[in-house]
């Protein structure tokens, strides 16, 4: 800017120009945030955390895999307890491999009979039958979820938003 | 009047060089106003003189060119599959599929497409290597160069490259897109605090469904190959405002300022009755006829022979290999092993290895291996021109010994990783057991 500037900065031909170009500078960092905030999602269409798996009598002694829920349900005569399937490192689903010989171990809901170990495809982290980590690069055991009965129809719900510790178990009578 | 958003220093730094992004919107002159046309990049993808030592095959090799045709050519076969794929986690699978089987020329195109993706990750990087090898990011000995700035940009664009690989094998949502984008965006959700964030931008929720799949989609075919197209114009222009390659640089070093012979000159004096010494006019040139060729046509020509040659194989190539189409898409079973592309198997490898533990304290890998490590790499990588203190005399030339240390230890992260590819590749079998590449793996049922 030259001299004349200096003394005189806000002459009429400069205010507007500033304006102007201000103006052109708030409308482009609005409409930028818009877009941006637009792309924030404001609805979730995931689905519900609580969901029903069916009557307890469906259940087999021992486990099953629910892949929907990506779940496990196991079944010791009349108690359960579900352990989720997703690998705790990057989210793979773990797949469960019967073991040769059943283990049995204590843990603070009781003994445990341990029929299986899960071993994840993506990253090879491997698992003991009651969700704690071995080998691999898993950084925590799997979760446990809070396994309830529904009271309207007498099926087992799980909540996958309820952590639980390894001695929650579900008794029915 | 100037427009407040160009800054211009009053002196550029030497004549021809612009140190700024942008060229005067509001000239001050008619020398300005015609330089506001003539320092446009686009109007300078080619100088009028280029030194033949820098044209040389051996040289560079000519990777740069051979990426640019790749990245023109991808656009050029993305562009019927642009008509053919529909971005929905229903039709998506099912339109890949049609391509593949049932449009005319519907699997060449497609393959056309996938062959040059892998060739320009492939070209991209070996030009980074060949550009850290010769030193080209250095500055030689002409004013106002900045071709460290070119480097940064070179890095930026490598990811972006890899970032469109890896939208770009989302789109057909079979399996290996979607544990792909599962593993993928579980890493980003590994950064500390801002992760969870991140993660759900990316994929437009919790979990991996339709708004994920158009994301990746308008990344893919909108903002990232806009983003490279800017960035590859720049590139070129810069390259031109540093002086060219590199390598012409060592030549202007070793140059010597070359005496023109004294021209007799038939002088006359007063009368012819006069004596002396007349007036002679000694001169020096320091461009070297020899060093020197015009691009029009030689450049012209070897770049129409490189991007040509880059044509011809990749088309006679996607003739005779197919575009692998994984099973669709399956949230409820994970492959077994589940691999990423092997471009990635390095960084799968080493999320793998890197889960740290100390005590009872866990550093997940995915954080280690995912974030930290490969962060850490770029980080050094585009920063690197600034800890290299070398000689400029080092600039383009191939492993001078006074780069040598950093030469060797750049060449030991290169192998690391080649080595890391290869073990993912060809010897981590199912549940990511290691196995020999002769072992045969053993029989896994696929569904429990």
């Amino acid at each position: 800017m030259s001299d004349a500037h200096a003394k005189a900065p806000t002459d009429r031909r400069d205010f507007l120009l500033k304006l102007g170009a201000g103006a052109g500078v708030a409308a482009l960092t609005a409409q930028t945030a818009a877009s941006l905030r637009s792309l924030v999602p404001n609805v979730s269409y995931d689905s519900p955390t609580t969901v029903k798996l069916g009557p307890p009598a469906d259940f087999p002694d021992g486990i099953k895999f629910l892949p929907d829920d990506r779940l496990f349900v196991f079944r010791q005569g009349n108690t359960f307890h579900a352990v989720s399937a997703v690998c705790t490192h990057l989210g793979c689903t773990v797949r469960a491999e019967a073991l040769a010989n059943v283990q049995t171990v204590e843990s603070g809901g009781g003994e445990l009979r341990l029929t299986h170990r899960f071993l994840c495809p993506c990253h090879g982290s491997e698992y003991k039958g009651d969700g704690s980590n071995v080998s691999g690069p898993a950084p925590k055991p799997l979760a446990w979820y809070r396994l309830s009965v529904a009271p309207d129809d007498g099926q087992l719900v799980v909540d996958l938003a309820d952590e639980v510790g390894t001695d929650f178990r579900l008794t029915l009578g | 009047m100037r427009l407040p958003l160009t800054s211009r220093k009053a002196e550029p730094d030497a004549p021809g060089v612009r140190p700024e992004m942008f060229w005067s919107l509001a000239p001050r002159s008619d020398r300005e106003a015609g330089d506001a046309i003539a320092s446009n990049f686009l109007f300078h993808a080619f100088p009028a003189k280029v030194s033949k030592a820098a044209m040389a095959w051996n040289y560079s090799f000519w990777l740069g060119t051979i990426s640019a045709a790749l990245f023109f050519l991808l656009i050029l076969s993305g562009l019927p599959l642009l008509f053919l794929y529909v971005p929905s986690v229903e039709r998506a699978y099912q339109s890949v599929k049609d391509i593949e089987f049932v449009i005319t020329f519907g699997s060449w195109i497609r393959a056309v497409h996938r062959i040059s993706a892998h060739g320009m990750v492939i070209a991209v990087f070996l030009h980074l290597v060949r550009v850290f090898l010769t030193g080209a990011y250095k500055n030689g000995v002409g004013r106002g160069q900045h071709r460290e700035w070119n480097w940064v940009l070179g890095v930026v664009m490598l990811l972006l490259t890899l970032f469109l690989s890896f939208t770009g094998y989302l789109l057909p949502w079979d399996q290996l897109a979607f544990w792909a984008v599962t593993v993928g965006t579980n890493i980003a959700s590994a950064i500390p605090g801002i992760g969870p964030t991140v993660r759900e931008l990316l994929i437009g929720g919790r979990t991996i469904e339709q708004a994920t799949l158009i994301r990746f989609y308008v990344l893919h075919v909108v903002i990232l190959p806009l983003g490279l197209g800017v960035l590859f114009a720049y590139h070129m222009w810069r390259v031109r405002k540093d002086g060219g390659l590199a390598r012409a640089e060592h030549e202007t070093l070793a140059e010597r300022p070359i005496e023109t012979p004294v021209v007799k000159t038939k002088t006359y004096t007063l009368l012819g009755v006069a004596r002396g010494q007349a007036p002679v006019i000694r001169a020096q040139s320091l461009e070297a006829p020899d060093t020197t060729v015009n691009a029009v046509p030689d450049l012209v020509r070897r770049a129409a022979i490189a991007t040509l040659a880059t044509f011809a194989i990749v088309s006679i190539l996607s003739v005779f290999i197919a575009s692998p189409l994984e099973e669709p898409a399956n949230p409820l079973v994970t492959p077994n092993p589940a691999k990423a592309p092997w471009y990635f198997l390095w960084l799968q490898e080493i999320v793998t290895d890197t889960t740290i533990r100390i005590g009872s304290f866990t550093l997940n890998g995915a954080f280690v291996g995912g974030v930290l490590l490969p962060g850490l790499l770029v980080g050094l990588l585009t920063f690197w021109p600034w800890l290299d203190k070398s000689s400029h005399l080092a600039t383009g030339v191939w492993l001078p010994r006074v780069r040598a240390r950093q030469n060797t230890v750049f060449l030991l992260v290169v192998l690391g990783i080649l080595i890391l590819t290869f073990i993912g590749m060809a010897m981590r079998g199912p549940y990511w057991y290691f196995y020999w590449p002769w072992e045969a793996w053993p029989d896994i049922p696929a569904r429990i």
